[in-house]
């Protein structure tokens, strides 16, 4: 399972829809030290630990 | 055997033609002959020009309009008079660039450049073997068939009222130049006076070499000046719509060489009739009407000509520094159904499918009775119709979907 490689759009959706998750109560994945739910997921998104796929048309 | 395995190592990238030729010529410049330091270096190029291609999502065109708008600010609103090549009156600046985008029929100061076959050239110089015969003497032969000759160029018109005629004095030597191929005076002007009566309809006489007379049928005032309005509009030689040739001696393109050849200029421009004229080299000739190469050579040379004259009119102005991109991307919309078409209201924006994105134009209350009236469906697809209804456009992060779970087909519920 190879993870997906993402531009800055796909990145940007992710973080954004991992942080209002986040900011809704839901239990972070990674050890932080943030508080801000947006930085607490650019944490989780750099640490690989989102499971989000994108879709994409046909592939 | 190592330049065939730097080949094998260039030619299996992801790299455009262009960038593989400038890779070669640098590792060549460099003399790396080696095949690791080949590839590290052909995987850095690779990464970095993976790195600058623009991502899916982009909103591209906006980016174009804005690259090319900001610029279009600077411009100044009006300046022409003889600041193009070889003192021949081109339109520059903001109205050129207008009158590109607009795709008019024919622009302000239609042009061409011609440049004269080589191989022509030199089978003339062949052919009439004379020292005193040179590459100047071969380019005026075809200027002469460019550029229209009318009676006022050759000699004097006069009117004799008294014997009811037009005489018309003949400039020797303007004969001379302007029909070299042919012998004589006298025959040159029976040529003229060929052309005279067949145009205007009358019998011509011609007392001397060099001097034609002749009158209206009957007796009348009106006629004789009538027959002189008309014989200054007679084209004898040349092509009607080109007023003026101008030659330039020129480097020619090939950079290795001092070589210069002539290349011509014309103020007015016949593309097609051009291309016809012997000693003409078709695949170096250029004009500035979009219209004209189109109808001549087709919509991919359109859309070549609409790119270069869109960035040479911005490099003139100082703005050269807006990407070709920008430009090549204009050019593409413009002759994306196979032909020309305008940008505004009669071209690209006013033929959209969405209603909406019509009426956000202009128009905007004759567009929407009209859709009305026959009863037209917007499927809300573009960029324009979601920002009216204040849905999340189809562009950047907006055009996304996400789903829980690590591959596409895994089923699950939506992240949000």
């Amino acid at each position: 399972m190879a993870r997906q490689d993402h531009n800055r759009y796909e990145k940007a959706r992710i973080i954004g829809a991992r942080a209002l998750q986040v900011s809704y109560g839901a239990p972070v994945l990674v050890d932080s030290e943030q508080t801000e739910p947006i930085l607490v997921a650019a944490e989780e998104y750099d640490a690989g630990a989102l499971p989000f796929t994108v879709i994409r048309g046909q592939q | 055997m190592a330049a065939n395995d730097i080949q094998v190592v260039v030619e299996g990238s992801d790299l455009p033609r262009r960038l593989k030729d400038k890779l070669y010529e640098t590792l060549d410049a460099k003399g790396i002959d080696d095949v690791e330091t080949a590839t590290d270096v052909k995987e850095a190029v690779e990464e970095r020009y993976l790195d600058t291609r623009v991502d899916p999502l982009d909103p591209v065109g906006t980016v174009s309009a804005q690259s090319i708008g900001e610029p279009g600010t600077q411009m100044t609103m009006n300046t022409f008079h003889y600041a193009g090549v070889a003192e021949i009156d081109v339109t520059q600046g903001l109205p050129r660039l207008i009158e590109l985008v607009d795709a008019r029929k024919t622009p302000d100061t239609p042009m061409m450049t011609v440049h004269v076959d080589p191989e022509f050239v030199q089978e003339r110089l062949d052919a009439e073997n004379d020292d005193g015969y040179t590459e100047r003497d071969v380019a005026h032969e075809i200027v002469w068939q460019i550029e229209a000759t009318r009676i006022l160029a050759l000699g004097d018109v006069s009117t004799n009222v008294a014997d009811m005629l037009v005489r018309i004095d003949l400039n020797e030597e303007t004969l001379d130049e302007r029909w070299p191929t042919v012998g004589t005076t006298a025959e040159v002007t029976a040529e003229i006076a060929e052309t005279i009566e067949s145009k205007l309809d009358v019998s011509t006489v011609e007392p001397d070499d060099a001097t034609i007379e002749f009158g209206p049928e009957e007796p009348s005032y009106r006629g004789l000046l009538q027959l002189v309005e008309e014989l200054r509009e007679i084209v004898f030689k040349g092509i009607d719509d080109v007023s003026r040739v101008v030659i330039r001696k020129e480097q020619t393109e090939d950079p290795d060489t001092d070589d210069e050849e002539f290349v011509l200029y014309t103020e007015g421009s016949a593309f097609g009739k051009v291309l016809d004229i012997d000693g003409v080299d078709a695949s170096r000739t250029t004009c500035n009407n979009i219209h004209e190469i189109y109808r001549q050579l087709g919509v991919e040379a359109a859309r070549e000509t609409i790119i270069n004259e869109t960035m040479n009119t911005l490099e003139e102005q100082g703005l050269g520094d807006v990407n070709i991109r920008h430009l090549m991307l204009v050019a593409d919309m413009m002759t994306n159904p196979g032909t020309i078409e305008s940008i505004g209201r009669h071209g690209i924006s006013g033929n959209k499918d969405s209603v909406l994105a019509r009426a956000a134009f202009e128009v905007t209350v004759n567009h929407l009775l009209d859709a009305a009236i026959h009863g037209e469906v917007d499927d809300l697809d573009g960029v324009t119709e979601n920002v009216i209804v204040g849905k999340p456009i189809k562009l950047g992060t907006g055009d996304v979907t996400l789903r829980m779970g690590s591959r596409p087909d895994t089923e699950s519920e939506s992240a949000d």
